[in-house]
């Protein structure tokens, strides 16, 4: 696990997919970052498994197993 | 004096709505749909007024009777939700309890679906672009009952704006109401200013609805909690200075559950999309120190004490972590971000913030925003004491949150045609009229005198000072008394350069005004309970259940008392069966 306050973590470049997109698009077309997202947003949306019962189910088990023994553990 | 001559503008109407966020357009839509005359007057701008444009993104549904999720199984949740006090398995003790008028949110929930109707029809996106409602797994916690909405609400206040004015509202933006109107015991309008020209307005009415926000600008302007993050000086002007509160307040209507406040974590700028994860996704995010270590914190007491004790052990800050979760929810936490705030993105960005391996810091607990319980006291038709005075949404005891102030403005707005028919014509007291616009325009004449932020940092001192969240007698009294003391100085000497200024000058009035409120009930209730703590009466004290704190003014002296909130009326309770 890296260092919370390690300098170097804020020295690699990260971009925000979503946003990375956003700027395109505000870019190409020269709007604003709310118009783009508007535009954007709906197709990055269905590259998330919203609705995906299956896998949201498992992962909100799997975070009510984790509390429930930690809350024990405390 | 002619009224006309006193005020620079005289506007007549059936109904005014104070405030143009949620609730108040909700009422304004549909009482102008019944054909009322109808003005709603904004302080800033309705396109962009009130909590919700500060960004939220779920929306509580209510009642799913076909699913065989009933009203009244809410209102058992919802009384449990609001005290918070621990149990072993984390969930509160006292579900039975009220803190207001359980048949009020009875309705409320019951109507929960039409309101989601009503808002549909408004233009307000209640689906997502796929063209389905998105529920979230079980919020509050019923078990088996998904009802909270995941929403997409970017742009809800200039869709709602421009259907208010679509169905023939006459929107005042940049008005900001001061104070009512009253006469033979009855509410008749109010007056007001606008905010860029200064011109002082009287507005008569035969109906006025308080719609405008809380009062949290007493406390400082970090918004601690964990799913949320609303105001902020530097990111948005914060309207939140309890006008309507005050306004009402000081006409006489009574104030219900003033001493409480909620608690939470202050919030770095980033952890709003993190700590949206448990509110609208289900998976809440880990609560880290900085060593890494995980701890939980369920609930108010065991978070306060064992924060404390993690200070005094150094293991403080605490932060929220993402690091473990799949890519889908670190989407879900971008798509959250762009719907409440799209410039935290930016700022991400520019900061170099990588939620794949930074952490979002969200220490220390502090107290927050008055919600959920306070309020002007209603009856079951929204009526506050006073005549003439309806309240809704955030100004509403027990009222607050963008999915209860829609179907209470809706419900209200269905009720003010037959309201307004029996009300009478209004008739003004020019004297009242006059005595409020040398109040209001005071500061505009004052030269080398204080300015209002000032004012407001000097309460918001003594309320993080003296009454906080570990309340006690003597530093409530020295918060009184230093409050007494800046009246008596510095609120004659208050500075307005400009109308906007005198805008700010007239909220710190009003700021002052509830803070003194806030203090005085937190003297009279003398107990501990969930999150309202008096380290001089540890204990709950059981002559308090059911029991809320009343206030109002008697020819112009506070007076604070004990009373019972009502129960759910016996056909409502008998759904049980």
């Amino acid at each position: 696990m890296p260092e919370v306050t390690s300098e170097k973590h804020y020295e690699e470049k990260f971009e925000f997919p979503l946003w990375k997109l956003i700027k395109q698009r505000a870019e190409e077309k020269d709007i604003s970052y709310l118009a783009a997202s508007e535009k954007v947003l709906p197709e990055y949306l269905k590259t998330i498994r919203y609705r995906d019962e299956e896998f949201e189910n498992a992962e909100i088990q799997k975070r009510a197993k984790e509390l429930a023994e930690l809350t024990e553990r405390d | 004096m002619a009224l006309e001559h006193i005020a620079d503008r005289v506007l007549e109407t059936d109904v005014l709505v104070m405030g143009g966020g949620i609730a108040g357009c909700c009422v304004a839509a549909k009482a102008a749909e019944h054909g009322l005359n109808v003005t709603l007057a904004e302080k800033s701008k309705t396109d962009r007024a009130g909590n919700a444009a500060m960004g939220t993104n779920y929306y509580v549904v209510g009642a799913k009777p076909r699913e065989g999720l009933t009203a009244l199984e809410l209102v058992k949740q919802w009384t449990a939700t609001l005290h918070q006090v621990p149990t072993k398995t984390g969930l509160p003790e006292m579900g039975r309890e009220r803190l207001s008028d359980l048949n009020i949110l009875y309705e409320i929930w019951d109507k929960g679906l039409w309101a989601v109707e009503e808002l549909e029809k408004l233009g307000v996106p209640m689906k997502w672009p796929d063209g389905e409602y998105r529920y979230v797994k079980d919020q509050l916690r019923t078990g088996k009952f998904d009802l909270t909405l995941s929403i997409l609400w970017t742009n809800v206040k200039p869709i709602m704006a421009a259907a208010v004015k679509k169905r023939g509202v006459n929107v005042l933006d940049r008005t900001m109401v001061v104070d009512l109107l009253n006469s033979n015991g009855k509410v008749v309008g109010a007056t007001a200013v606008n905010t860029r020209t200064g011109q002082f307005i009287v507005i008569k009415a035969k109906a006025v609805v308080i719609a405008t926000g809380l009062f949290s600008r007493i406390y400082n302007g970090d918004m601690p909690q964990t799913w949320n993050y609303k105001f902020h000086y530097h990111w948005n002007p914060a309207t939140v200075s309890g006008d309507g509160y005050a306004a009402a307040y000081r006409v006489g209507a009574e104030l219900a559950n003033m001493n409480m406040t909620g608690h939470g974590y202050i919030v770095d700028e980033l952890a709003m999309g993190a700590g949206l994860l448990g509110r609208t996704d289900g998976v809440p995010g880990k609560i880290l120190t900085w060593r890494g270590e995980e701890v939980t914190m369920t609930n108010a007491r065991t978070s306060i004490s064992k924060l404390a004790e993690m200070e005094q052990k150094g293991r403080t800050p605490l932060y929220m972590s993402g690091e473990d979760l799949p890519d889908d929810y670190h989407k879900r936490v971008e798509v959250a971000l762009r719907d409440m705030r799209l410039a935290s993105l930016k700022l991400a960005e520019d900061r170099g913030f990588n939620p794949r391996t930074h952490r979002y810091e969200i220490s220390p607990i502090a107290p927050f925003t008055f919600y959920l319980a306070p309020g002007v006291n209603i009856d079951r038709d929204y009526k506050s004491l006073l005549d003439g005075v309806y309240t809704v949404g955030d100004c509403a005891a027990g009222l607050h949150g963008a999915y209860m102030a829609a179907p209470c403005g809706f419900i209200l707005g269905e009720n003010l045609p037959s309201i307004t028919k029996n009300a009478g014509e209004p008739v003004i007291d020019e004297a009242q009229v006059e005595s409020q616009k040398q109040a209001v325009l005071a500061p505009m004449a004052v030269k080398d005198g204080t300015e209002p932020m000032e004012l407001e940092c000097a309460i918001r001192y003594i309320c993080d000072r003296y009454v906080t969240m570990f309340k006690s007698e003597g530093k409530l009294r020295e918060g009184l008394r230093r409050l007494g003391s800046l009246r008596r100085e510095f609120l004659p000497r208050l500075m307005a350069k400009n109308p906007h200024y005198l805008m700010r000058c007239l909220e710190v009035r009003n700021l002052m005004d509830l803070a003194e409120v806030h203090i005085n009930a937190c003297l009279e209730r003398k107990e501990t309970r969930g999150n309202y703590i008096r380290l001089d009466y540890p204990e709950m004290d059981r002559t308090w259940d059911n029991m809320i704190t009343i206030q109002r003014l008697e020819n112009g002296k506070p007076v604070v008392e004990k009373r019972l909130a009502p129960d759910l009326e016996p056909e409502y309770a008998k759904e049980e069966k």
